[in-house]
């Protein structure tokens, strides 16, 4: 297993290298939010940097990034490797798609993940603005992204069924920016049910009175608990949903392009 | 055995509702160190068959054993022991080359990337392409290219090779060195393997044993050696100048006639003196010719896949 998980890693690295415009404009990308983030955050604060808030917007927009790309690399990979010709031979490997499809996500969530460390280090150190960044923060992150993940099986069941997903994941974006937006703590009654199952929802929740509120993480009355609920409910979720998925595309003989 | 394939049976529904029955109910078993070829025309069931067996395509009935595991209880230890070139698949990644190829399909399939670049390695240099493992595969010529996806099939050193029309669309220097390749890998390293393939010359050179496969079924199976002797030499064409009347019709029937249109059928015949039955039988309809057909595997082939129902069950063929 291990050897596989190399492999994904592998594999993902040497395509980063040899195609460095895709790398780059990634880069790029990730340099220029973080630098207006800077900018801004030091404009706001009238010349002294915002301290707090800013690494909340920094963990906040690294967070949304990495679970948009749970979301969407497991389907992606899917209608890619249809195309390309090389699906067939992934579902030949005896740990099985499933398993196959999670290295491969764990894969560009650790190269993701590494990017933005690096960028965040080298805006800091060109700005001259250095920031905080709590280590609790990885817990909810990691919650988030296992909940991104299930939605990720979701979408790859939509993907192998339907070979395109683009609909969906547009839609899934958005209702996901909802979601978040939700103040979802102060909400009652039923509503209060839709906060803990609804994905993303309760380690919003979390992450939002950790750091508006600077509670600790063990401090956050249940929402600790109700986000690792919620992660394992739509982790469960997702694979039972792409178990049933992969089987009905056997059955139809349709895993590759028919 | 290495592989048994036990009454596989596949029906698919397709998008206007229809149902397309692929396979009815195949069942056959391939020996270590065998080359099997199955022979049939377009849309006989040939992919159909061999995606049940490496399990990309679920079968609704029978199942499917390698060296003793069953792929529907135990698919994981029966995927290790095959590996498959699938056809109208690329089955590589382009934009890699075929070392990086080995070390991702290798470490999918738990070889770590030192074992996975050594027996790559060795790989290319049997197809003597070694000196083309750092390009990537996008750069390569369609020939080698599927050189290389048989290497990648072989990385985890399986028992079992599956190759869908592996030689289709090859250049001749291609097709050979796969051949050669293919037979080494069955005689001297005792793997066993099933191949399709509707070039007859392919399967001649090739096989040891010969399936044909009409409409989802196994109309003949045999020793190559066997198949041909049965029928060199004893395949003959009537062509007659009108169709003849429905009595002289049966008795040519009850003497194994095909027929290929209403005045003209194939037989084959066990003594050549059998030809003059026939001839009494079709009396008085005018023969326009006989022929005696030579009889390579192209003949068999084309004269078996001719007739509309199975003449010979697969044991017969055997004996
Ligand atoms: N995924 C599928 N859905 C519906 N029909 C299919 C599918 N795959 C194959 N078929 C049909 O099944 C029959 C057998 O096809 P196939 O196994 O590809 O034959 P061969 O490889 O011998 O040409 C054909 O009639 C083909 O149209
Ligand atoms: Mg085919």
């Amino acid at each position: 297993m291990l050897h596989a998980l190399r492999a994904e890693w592998r594999r993902e690295w040497v395509q980063l290298r040899r195609y460095p415009t895709e790398l780059l404009s990634e880069l790029a990308v990730i340099v220029l939010v973080f630098y207006g983030l800077f900018l801004g955050g030091s404009y706001m604060a009238g010349g002294s940097i915002l301290g707090g808030r800013l690494s909340d917007i920094i963990v906040g927009y690294t967070l949304w990034t990495l679970s948009m790309m749970s979301v969407g690399t497991m389907g992606w990979t899917i209608s890619n490797e249809a195309q390309n010709g090389t699906l067939e031979q992934v579902f030949l490997s005896p740990y099985g798609a499933t398993f196959i499809l999670l290295l491969r996500n764990v894969a560009g969530v650790v190269i993701g993940l590494l990017f933005t460390i690096l960028t965040l280090f080298s805006v800091m150190a060109i700005t001259g603005h250095y920031l905080f960044v709590s280590l609790w923060d990885i817990i909810p992150g990691l919650l988030m992204i296992a909940s991104a993940t299930g939605l990720g099986y979701l979408v790859a069941s939509v993907t192998i069924l339907m070979k395109r997903s683009q609909q969906l994941l547009n839609l899934l974006q958005f209702i996901l920016l909802f979601l978040i937006m939700l103040p979802t703590a102060s909400l009652g009654g039923p509503w209060r049910w839709l906060a803990i199952v609804a994905p993303f929802s309760p380690v919003v929740a979390l992450l939002r009175s950790m750091m508006t509120h600077g509670a600790a993480l063990f401090g956050t009355g249940n929402w600790l608990l109700w986000s690792v609920v919620n992660a394992v409910l739509w982790l469960l979720i997702g694979l039972l949903v792409f178990g049933l998925a992969q089987k009905k595309a056997r059955r139809r003989g349709n895993l590759s392009h028919y | 055995m290495l592989l048994e394939v036990d009454g596989l049976v596949k029906r698919y529904r397709t998008k206007d509702r229809q149902v397309v029955e692929a396979v009815k109910g195949i069942r056959f078993s391939l020996a270590a160190g065998t080359i099997l070829a199955f022979l049939g025309p377009n849309g006989a069931g040939k992919t159909t068959t061999i995606k049940m067996i490496a399990g990309l395509v679920r079968p609704d009935d029978g199942d499917v054993a390698v060296e003793g595991h069953s792929l529907s209880a135990a698919s994981g230890q029966a995927l290790r022991r095959l590996g498959a070139v699938l056809e109208g698949s690329r089955n590589l990644y382009w934009r890699l080359t075929p070392l990086e190829n080995f070390e991702y399909w290798g470490g999918i399939r738990g070889l770590s990337r030192k074992m996975a670049r050594e027996r790559g390695r060795e790989l290319m240099r049997e197809f003597g392409l070694e000196d083309k493992i750092g390009s990537t595969v996008q750069q390569l010529s369609r020939g080698m290219q599927q050189q290389v996806a048989i290497c990648a099939a072989l990385i985890h050193s399986p028992a079992l090779l599956l190759l869908d029309e592996p030689t289709l669309g090859l250049d001749l220097d291609a097709s050979d060195r796969i051949q050669e390749y293919v037979q080494r890998l069955a005689h001297e390293r005792g793997m066993g393997i099933l191949l399709t393939t509707h070039q007859m010359e392919v399967a001649q050179t090739l096989a040891d044993r010969i399936s044909i496969i009409q409409s989802g079924v196994l109309t003949l199976e045999g020793l190559k050696e066997d198949v041909l002797a049965r029928f060199t030499g004893s395949s003959y064409v009537f062509e007659l100048a009108e169709a003849p009347s429905a009595g002289a019709r049966q008795l040519a029937d009850q003497l194994g006639a095909a027929w290929t249109g209403e005045q003209e059928f194939r037989v084959v015949l066990d003594r050549p003196t059998d030809v003059y039955d026939i001839m009494r039988a079709l009396e008085p309809c005018p023969v326009v010719r006989v022929m005696r057909e030579t009889a390579d595997l192209a003949t068999v082939f084309r004269a078996h896949t001719r007739q509309s129902v199975p003449v010979q069950s697969g044991r017969e063929a055997m004996a």
